[in-house]
């Protein structure tokens, strides 16, 4: 399912400008950091990234900086307060005429799943219903990756963490199911709201692009392939982010005003092999395989889809 | 009697399991032991440290290595980084022990390396018998042997406990062990000379700190994408290389590189920055048309 008058159609419509120079600390072969600089391409130099604690906060290190534009940082809990800070400071200074509005800025929140699901969820609700005008992008790796690969919201039913490892007890490893932030964020029934992915591309540069023509929050959640918490070879992060689109795992979605479309319907390719690429459902196969688990991982893609492919 | 180790590698190589190898074998052998890694603000790929020591008596020194008595460079590109800084307080009664293919004497000659120094190229071992360039257990082994205190089957014991603690596939604990057993057999046996183990320095002294401006400690970065001066290339193992004779200019490679180390040329072709390409071979798997190959770095400096 295309999107009507798209922009971005294929690779070469893809911005050749880099906004994140090489030489960061991250990961070798990180998916957050792709999806990053794939939709900072969108939103071009004129940013400010308020980016709370976590992988990212890496990007720059005192005396580096990877940045074609600004960037602060702030603890776990308080980007969307810091934030809502920028955008008062800018829009005042513009007000006063001591910043050109074509000099206006856009306010990015940046934040991993830690912070968005977890310790800045109370903050980021709050800025969403005041309507703060800014971007919000979530990179999604399922874990607290930058401090260990340790359990957040986010973290899949049946995989491994660090600290939800598979025992006796619990063979399955993760008990819970991953928190739908999508739908959390939805019912403040903000302007605009997507999944990316950084297998998608094109995808995602068109809702970056089609956001930045709604005033108030802009939510993005990018799934975010982690090599070393995913326990998988660096080269492999595209490669297990299609697979999680195509095995219908990772619904790519937008809400216009709290309305849902999917964007792309995928093929439907059996789970077993999204599971397989990652170390951290090795569990799930080896040594006997716990059919159990993964017919209910296969149980609850199952029943998302039918709800939407029905509706 | 104390022997101090410590492991400098980068994040992923596995030398924080490395030192609990070895840890987990000299407890083997009836000693008091210590391990623990320390991580900067980075991660896989980045320089990190681990330490283990290990004594007949009680251990009551806490913290990092300042003085090792094996000192165990896991990555040669290490040598001239002057952040990992990899041959802080050797001395006289030092074995290095260098992951490379140059002979001891040739990193002796480059760095002027104080005390004994042996090279292994572990990494090679480690991508013949196990099939990628983890060295956990590579170099464990070649530290144990380095001790002389600590035998084979305690190493072998210690490999299996570890590994099997990380959940690895028993294959590839197979393989390790196989690995970690070469490399025990390629290390002579050592008789260093006996030198009294120097006293860790600064052990019970307590730092005062001064007062500072909280402006000092919150510092503003005010350049433009400066992080290429890092030039990360070292971090690669293998080198992708795009055969530009065949290469349909799809730009795929181009975007799907997360490091942002890949530009389109003028006349439209994809160019990679070596300085600071990482090597994850994204662009090596995603490619359509399969014109990029993957050459192994040999020459690291």
């Amino acid at each position: 399912m295309s999107m009507k008058n798209a922009v971005y159609t294929k690779f070469k419509d893809i911005s050749r400008e880099e906004h994140i120079s090489p030489g960061t600390a991250l990961c070798t072969g990180c998916g957050g950091l792709l999806a990053l600089r794939l939709a900072y391409k969108v939103l071009g130099e004129n940013v400010v990234i308020v980016n709370a604690a976590g992988c990212f906060t890496l990007l720059s290190v005192y005396p580096y900086n990877p940045f074609s534009s600004s960037w602060m940082y702030t603890a776990m809990a308080s980007a969307p307060a810091g934030a809502q800070g920028i955008r008062d400071a800018l829009d005042i200074l513009i007000k006063k005429g001591k910043l050109k509005s074509e000099e206006n800025l856009k306010v990015v929140v940046l934040t991993g799943d830690g912070a968005a699901n977890d310790i800045g969820l109370q903050s980021t609700s709050a800025a969403i219903h005041r309507g703060l005008d800014f971007h919000y992008f979530c990179y999604d790796n399922e874990a607290y990756s930058n401090t260990g690969f340790q359990m957040s919201s986010a973290t899949p039913y049946g995989s491994r963490t660090a600290t939800s490892l598979p025992g006796e007890i619990n063979p399955q490893g993760t008990v819970q199911r991953k928190k739908d932030l999508f739908e959390i964020w939805r019912a403040h029934k903000p302007p605009y709201l997507a999944t990316v992915s950084p297998s998608h591309p094109v995808d995602l540069s068109n809702k970056f692009e089609k956001a930045s023509k709604f005033e108030g929050p802009k939510l993005f959640i990018a799934l975010s392939p982690c090599p070393p918490g995913w326990s998988f070879g660096a080269s492999n992060s595209v490669n297990i982010a299609r697979l999680a689109v195509q095995t219908g795992i990772w619904p790519l979605k937008e809400a216009v005003y709290g309305e849902v479309k999917h964007t792309v319907i995928p093929k439907f390719k059996p789970v077993e092999k999204y599971l397989r690429t990652q170390n951290r459902y090795n569990h799930l196969f080896n040594p006997v395989k716990q059919v159990d688990v993964i017919d209910n991982i296969k149980k609850d893609v199952e029943q998302y889809w039918e709800r939407y492919l029905d509706s | 009697m104390i022997k101090r180790v410590r492991f400098h590698g980068r994040g992923g190589q596995g030398m924080k399991t490395a030192s609990r190898i070895v840890g987990t074998a000299s407890f083997l052998e009836e000693f008091f032991v210590q391990d623990c890694p320390l991580y900067g603000a980075e991660r896989r790929g980045a320089p990190m440290v681990a330490f283990t020591r290990l004594s007949k008596e009680p251990i009551f020194e806490r913290g990092i290595i300042t003085s090792p008595d094996i000192n165990m460079i896991a990555d040669e590109t290490l040598l001239g980084d002057k952040s990992a800084n990899v041959f802080q307080g050797t001395w006289e009664g030092t074995i290095t022990i260098v992951n490379t293919h140059y002979p001891a004497s040739h990193v002796r000659n480059v760095y002027g390396v104080v005390g004994e120094i042996v090279t292994l190229d572990i990494t090679e071992i480690a991508l013949n018998v196990i099939g990628e360039s983890v060295l956990s257990s590579t170099a464990a082994a070649v530290v144990c042997k380095l001790t002389g205190m600590i035998t084979e089957s305690s190493l072998e014991k210690a490999v299996i406990k570890e590994l099997s603690s990380i959940n690895l596939k028993k294959e590839l604990i197979e393989k390790n062990l196989q690995a970690a057993l070469t490399c025990f057999d390629r290390i002579p046996e050592t008789h260093p000379h006996y030198f009294e183990p120097i006293k860790e320095d600064k052990m019970d002294e307590i730092v005062k700190l001064e007062y500072a401006d909280p402006r000092i400690g919150t510092p503003s970065v005010y350049a433009k994408g400066n992080t290429r001066l890092k030039k990360t290339g070292n971090w690669r193992l293998f080198r992708p290389v795009i055969d530009h004779e065949k290469c349909s200019r799809c730009r795929t490679c181009f975007v799907y590189c997360p490091h942002s180390c890949i530009s389109i040329d003028e006349g439209d072709y994809p160019q990679i920055d070596y300085e600071n390409c990482k090597g994850c071979l994204t662009c090596f798997y995603e490619c359509p048309k399969k014109v990029i190959s993957k050459d192994h770095e040999v020459r690291a400096w």
